[in-house]
């Protein structure tokens, strides 16, 4: 026997307890790891290098606002401007209102999936949907949520634009952790639909390089400046942080859910190791009075502490990742939530949170057994 | 081998004290088997707890081998205990999830003894205790005195100078006490072990050399007087 196979030992003496505490530690580690994986989906929408060259042109006074068509041209002729997009939300019904909320957007069918190349479409199906004004390309799980086909024919009922665009799916475009969820169809067949109107949500625009971004951003903003439409320009990211801002008391809320389920299995650990260690009152005076120092006593149950809170938070973090990489999360949440990939950082910080659970919770139990003295742990009744 | 000096034990304060041991001196020769006699609450536990280093005096001396037992750091008496000094308890006190032979390495687990070297002592030691064939048992698949059996091959295991044993079988039938006090007897006859033991069974202290009876924390002389009586005797 060694020391460690001493340790399992002793672990592993009331089993029933181990396993309610190991679980305890692991449920609790799947919600912590869960919550901060919202949390920093929240607090972090998914960048890439491709997610750095694209800014974003918007109406200054606010996003239900729209701009002419026209600066699209002002736009383009800019230094820096590699690609540029007009894009509009379209939010149309398909079908039935509460089984719809997928994105819809009207683009330009030719830049599109330049200015997003995460999102692959193959080269044939890219030509088909360029060529067709009523044709659209959708996401790979929004294909697989309604169960379409290439050829079939989809009719949206448009709930903000007075228009009925019906389109038919001639590509699906796949990506990797991004969005697999949106519909792209013909801003000219939207623009037909609405009488020619010329009327624009937003403009994607893809950058020759991302130090042009800065200086792009003043000149865009610039050009429209004393207009009817003045413009807002911002990088794609810091654009999807104006949405998360509105989610404000959501992060506080989550916050402080994660800290309160922390607190608690810290409860639970210490309270479980001090009755574990109480319990062997006797034996730790025996193991002291054969010569084991403090020193000793303290890392025999460091170690059994730190043990079990690590084997429920490898099984609490791994067991979220598993679950997440084998779940439709997308399926199971009806469509409210496209991804949801548990990031290895959250998978540490749960990790650290384990182990310092476990050096915590031996703390207590640590000094009692130490402060004991051999004669008085003796006398302890088993 | 032990020189006991003057050694008072005081529990509490006050009110409320209780003086376990009154200016106690003991000398033990090496090889000797010691009987520790007197009635309940004389102070016998007392005297074997501050010799074998899991207790302190509140004044005087015990020299173990040259050691003054009570000066060391409480690190160093761990360290001390481990080296040079062997328990028996009355209760057996073996570590229940852990078999005989694993009992019986624990106190090898501190030395720098490989695992080899230390199953060839642990054999050595069951062997000697008569256990060989039960190395594989947890202690409630063991009779009661094999476990104390077990636990005295526990005590011996490290060579220590010294052989404590607090009542080593008030828990057991005659039958058994007699096997562990012949075990002892052995022990020191044959093995030339300090055997220092706690009983107030007369029986049982039949088996050890020399009998020192202890009553209210002060030891008898061979004609039952404590040292103070007599020091008033010559007073007189
Ligand atoms: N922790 C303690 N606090 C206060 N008094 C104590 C403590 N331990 C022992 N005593 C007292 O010291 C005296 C000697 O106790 P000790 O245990 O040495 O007696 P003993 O001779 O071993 O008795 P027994 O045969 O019953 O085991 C007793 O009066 C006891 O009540
Ligand atoms: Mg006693």
């Amino acid at each position: 026997m060694t020391i460690s196979g001493f340790i399992v030992r002793n672990a592993f003496r009331n089993k029933r307890r181990l396993a309610l505490t190991v679980l305890s530690v692991a449920v609790s580690l799947f919600l912590f790891t869960t919550l901060q994986t919202a949390l920093h989906l929240m607090t972090n929408p998914p960048t890439s290098d491709q997610s750095a060259l694209r800014i974003v042109t918007r109406h200054r006074v606010s996003l239900a606002n729209v701009l002419p068509e026209k600066y699209q041209l002002r736009i383009e002729r800019l230094p820096g401007v590699q690609y540029c997009s007009k894009f509009t939300w379209f939010g149309g019904i398909y079908k039935d209102p509460s089984f719809s909320n997928f994105g819809q957007f009207a683009v330009d069918a030719d830049r599109i999936f330049k200015i997003f190349p995460e999102m692959v479409v193959a080269p044939q199906e890219e030509a088909d949907f360029i060529k067709e004004k009523s044709s659209c390309v959708v996401g790979g799980k929004l294909m697989e949520r309604f169960g379409w086909k290439i050829g079939d024919k989809v009719t949206l009922l448009g709930s903000i634009w007075p228009c009925n665009p019906e389109l038919t799916i001639r590509g699906v475009y796949h990506a990797h952790n991004v969005d697999e969820t949106i519909m792209f169809f013909h801003h000219d067949y939207f623009n037909e639909l609405m009488n020619d109107r010329g009327l624009v949500g937003t403009f994607w625009i893809k950058a020759a390089s991302a130090e042009v971004i800065p200086d792009l951003i003043a000149r865009i903003d610039a050009a429209f400046r004393n207009t009817d439409a003045e413009t807002k320009t911002e990088t794609e990211r810091s654009f999807q942080l104006t949405f998360i801002s509105m989610l404000g008391n959501v992060k506080l809320f989550l916050g402080a859910i994660s800290t309160v389920i922390v607190f608690t299995m810290l409860l639970v650990t210490a309270s479980t190791m001090s009755m574990a260690i109480r319990e062997r009152a006797r034996e730790m005076a025996i193991l002291k009075a054969l010569g084991f120092n403090g020193l000793d006593v303290f890392g025999l149950i460091l170690a059994e502490s730190f043990g079990l809170a690590m084997t429920g938070g490898l099984i609490g973090c791994f067991g979220t990742k598993y679950l997440f990489a084998h779940v439709d999360i997308y399926k199971l949440s009806h469509g409210n939530i496209p991804l949801f990939p548990v990031s290895g950082d959250t998978l540490a910080l749960g990790l650290v949170v384990a182990a310092v659970l476990g050096l915590v919770s031996s703390l207590a139990p640590a000094y009692t057994s130490i402060k004991m003295s051999v004669v008085e742990g003796l006398q302890e009744l088993d | 081998m032990v020189q006991i000096r003057d050694l008072t034990k005081v529990y509490g304060h006050g009110e409320i004290e209780v003086v376990a041991l009154d200016h106690v001196g003991l000398d033990i020769a090496a090889g000797e088997f010691l009987a520790l006699m007197g009635p309940s609450g004389s102070g016998k536990s007392t005297l074997l707890h501050i010799l074998a280093g899991i207790d302190r005096p509140t004044s005087g001396q015990c020299l173990v081998q040259g050691t003054n037992v009570a000066e060391l750091s409480e690190t160093d008496l761990a360290d001390w205990r481990n080296t040079h000094v062997g328990f028996v308890f009355q209760t057996f006190n073996l570590i229940p999830v852990l078999t005989a032979f694993e009992n019986v390495e624990l106190p090898l687990l501190l030395t720098a003894l490989s695992a080899g070297e230390r199953r060839e002592h642990v054999t050595a030691a069951l062997e000697l205790v008569g256990l060989a064939d039960r190395m594989k048992h947890l202690p409630r698949q063991l009779s009661g005195g094999q476990e104390q059996r077990v636990a005295i091959a526990r005590a011996l295991v490290t060579d220590p100078t010294l052989l404590v044993a607090d009542e080593p079988t008030g828990n057991l039938d005659a039958h058994a006490a007699a096997d562990v006090l012949g075990l002892l007897q052995r022990l020191n006859q044959e093995a030339a072990k300090t055997v220092i033991m706690v009983t107030h069974d007369p029986k049982a202290a039949a088996y050890a050399r020399r009998i020192v009876h202890l009553e209210k924390g002060e030891l008898l002389n061979e004609e039952g007087q404590t040292q103070r009586n007599l020091s008033m005797g010559f007073a007189k």
